[in-house]
């Protein structure tokens, strides 16, 4: 079995690949084979899967991407993800993709779809809408039929029928993907210094860019390997990491956080990987099970919308509390309008109970660590010593 | 009873202070200071760690915490890491009861924080990032004067006609110190400007946080510069602040002694938390 630091250089490794290597060995593995990127926060990966396709996480250029042409296409106010992912695009990084999906995130997410089109005319460019009513009859059909589009859509691409038997099976997959990433969060959780952020962040990565299949084993591997490491154990205070789950930050801010004092036990960086609170059920027609458990079972984040205004933000509270956290860093990409709207009303929910808080912006290409460290464990000693 | 270490990697010098404590009663054992010199700072405090251990009987297992400060927080054996300013301010005000503010001043930039009875940091403001204010600009300004560092503060205390540097760049106020050598300035009168500099840009941050009250006690690697410490007074009495900058023979250890004794009440915090995890 490889070593937990093993495992961990491979994820590294794919983090670091800008030109996503390990998919496009994929799809050179088969004739026939194609790619389908998508954006934050959540899409229906099982759909594409069962298309016989892999869907690829396309989260921005990270730190290490100089963007010369991306910062053409948009305005100084604009986060960097789409600048990025354009740069991605126009250096023929993405040449591979057979399709790009832009979930329905953020105005920014839905102009750089139309940029796409407007880009690569020849690639499918899909905006993939969700909906904002939680009935079965209302939101729930209107949701089906989305995913019925985009059935056939990808059924069009790839050329391959997506029967029932796939879906099920694609469900299941994916059903286990998210309990086995839930299973990695409540080990962190219950063993921060056996199973450092960074280490959780890059294990996480890599379910966005390697098929699902392999994704499940490498996250059993890597909580086995952890568990057989004895790592010392310091005094750190326990925190939740909210407002990150579109633009990710560098993998050196996740680590300085950690370093000042912090053990991150929770975050929202990347959800597609749990999205759901509970398994898409197989008994059922697929599009149905998919569709009802969007409305009743998606994970209840800042970024998900909340029709209930007495209810909003309790979820951050009881977040908290599940996992014994202390307090809570909000982490926002510059300019991201849903993670930066929601912050005062979440601070305010804090507020009420007393759980202790600060915040900070970054963006993906964040450099400078210094005053993070500095706020950070700043934060970690007056939760030590006056909470 | 708690028997801590506090370790501040700094980035001048690594400071090591090995302490019981007992309640309110602080038994200060021992201590180090290492300056680094293009060493491995954490050898350096590995080191020191366990000279101070064995010199006074202790094994690592003697240790119920080990309180790490500064450029520390990657020590593998560390129980738990503090932040400078909540260390120093602890440690100020073990030196010194009446402290309720500190100047900070180290090798690399400079820190007005004001703080509570307690030691809780209440404010603070840090210098820039240029290194006009910071203790590695004086220590390169003594050695192109063939000076040793201790004698930096009793030649600027004999200075009679200071010249003044320019306190808002570090290239510019080398610039100024070379035209002065030029012109037959005495190195007194050049260290005395340079020390004025850097007093105002300390005092005027000490300002914006409107501390009124107390002692402003100084620590960092600076702090046993008398001459500096002269000028900050000097300083304080033009920005008509009714407070005496003192400084303490220990104030280099600050966060050290401060990180010993907080680790020492996260050791008894902790301790409560389990006996009450037990309980239940």
């Amino acid at each position: 079995m490889a070593t937990r630091e093993e495992i961990t250089n491979r994820c590294q490794a794919l983090y670091d690949d800008l030109d996503f290597t390990a998919a496009r060995k994929w799809k050179d593995a088969e004739p026939g084979r194609h790619v389908i990127g998508y954006m934050p926060m959540y899409v229906p990966r099982e759909i594409i899967h069962a298309a016989g396709m892999m869907p690829l996480g396309i989260l921005g250029g990270g730190d290490q991407l100089e963007v010369i042409q991306g910062d053409a296409y948009y305005q100084s106010y604009i986060c960097r993800i789409p600048r990025s992912t354009i740069e991605l695009l126009l250096t023929d990084r993405l040449d591979f993709v057979d399709g790009m999906l832009f979930p329905s995130i953020c105005d920014v997410i839905r102009n750089l779809s139309g940029m796409w089109k407007l880009l690569r005319p020849d690639v499918y460019a899909h905006y993939f809408d969700v909906p904002q009513n939680y009935m079965r009859d209302v939101g729930g059909e209107f949701y089906i039929h989305e995913l019925n589009v985009l059935k056939e859509d990808l059924e069009k691409i790839s050329g391959n029928k997506v029967t029932n038997e796939a879906l099920k099976n694609s469900i299941e997959l994916y059903n286990e993907n998210r309990r086995l990433t839930r299973k990695l969060y409540k080990f962190r959780a219950d063993y921060p210094w056996l199973a450092p952020s960074s280490e959780v962040y890059l294990i996480n990565r890599a379910g966005m860019v390697i098929p699902v299949e392999d994704h499940n084993i490498l996250i059993t591997d890597y909580i086995d390997a952890a568990k057989q490491e004895d790592r010392p154990k310091r005094d750190n205070s326990r925190v939740v990491i909210s407002g990150s789950f579109c633009e990710q930050p560098p993998i050196n801010l996740i680590k300085s956080i950690e370093i000042s004092g912090c053990y991150v036990v929770d975050d929202d960086y990347m959800l597609v990987n749990r999205w759901f609170a509970k398994p898409v059920p197989t008994d059922i027609d697929p599009m149905q099970a998919l569709s009802y458990t969007f409305l009743e079972a998606s994970v209840k984040m800042p970024s998900c919308f909340e029709p209930n205004e007495d209810i909003k933000g309790q979820f951050l509270v009881d977040l908290v509390r599940e996992t014994n956290a202390e307090g809570v860093i909000f982490a926002a990409a510059s300019f991201c309008d849903p993670a930066l709207l929601e912050r005062p009303i979440l601070q305010d929910v804090l507020n009420q109970v007393d759980i202790p808080h600060i915040s900070f912006k970054y963006a993906e290409n964040t450099g400078q660590m210094q005053p993070i460290r500095e706020q950070a464990g700043t934060f970690a000693d007056s939760i030590k010593l006056w909470s | 009873m708690a028997l801590t270490v506090g370790i501040d990697v700094g980035t001048g010098a690594v400071k090591t202070a090995l302490f019981e404590i007992n309640g309110d009663k602080i038994t200060w054992i021992d201590r180090q200071t290492d300056r680094i010199r293009n060493r491995q700072p954490f050898t350096l405090a590995e080191n020191a760690f366990d000279y101070l251990l064995e010199k006074n009987g202790y094994t690592r297992d003697d240790i119920d915490y080990i309180a790490t400060t500064g450029d520390a927080e990657s020590i593998p054996y560390s129980t738990g890491h503090f932040y400078s300013m909540t260390t120093h301010a602890r440690g100020a005000l073990y030196l010194n009861p009446d402290a309720r503010s500190l100047l900070d001043i180290g090798a690399l930039n400079g820190k007005a924080i004001s703080m509570s009875d307690k030691g809780k940091v209440l404010k603070y403001k840090m210098t820039s990032q240029c290194a006009s204010g910071s203790g590695q600009f004086l220590e390169n300004i003594a050695r192109y004067l063939g000076i040793g560092q201790d004698e930096i503060g009793g030649l600027s205390e004999q200075a009679d006609d200071p010249e003044v540097v320019s306190g808002i760049c570090a290239v510019l106020a080398e610039t100024d110190v070379i035209n002065m050598v030029s012109r037959n300035i005495s190195a007194a009168n050049i260290l005395k400007g340079i020390h004025i500099s850097m007093a105002g840009r300390l005092v005027k941050l000490l300002k914006s946080l409107k501390v009124t009250e107390g002692v402003v006690m100084c620590t960092g690697g600076l702090a046993l510069d008398s001459g500096l410490v002269l000028a900050l007074n000097e300083a304080m009495a033009r920005s008509k602040m009714d407070m005496p900058v003192v400084s303490h023979e220990d104030s280099i250890y600050a966060g050290a002694i401060g990180a010993a004794i907080w680790g020492a009440f996260r050791h008894e915090k902790l301790t409560e938390l389990e006996n009450m995890a037990k309980a239940s």
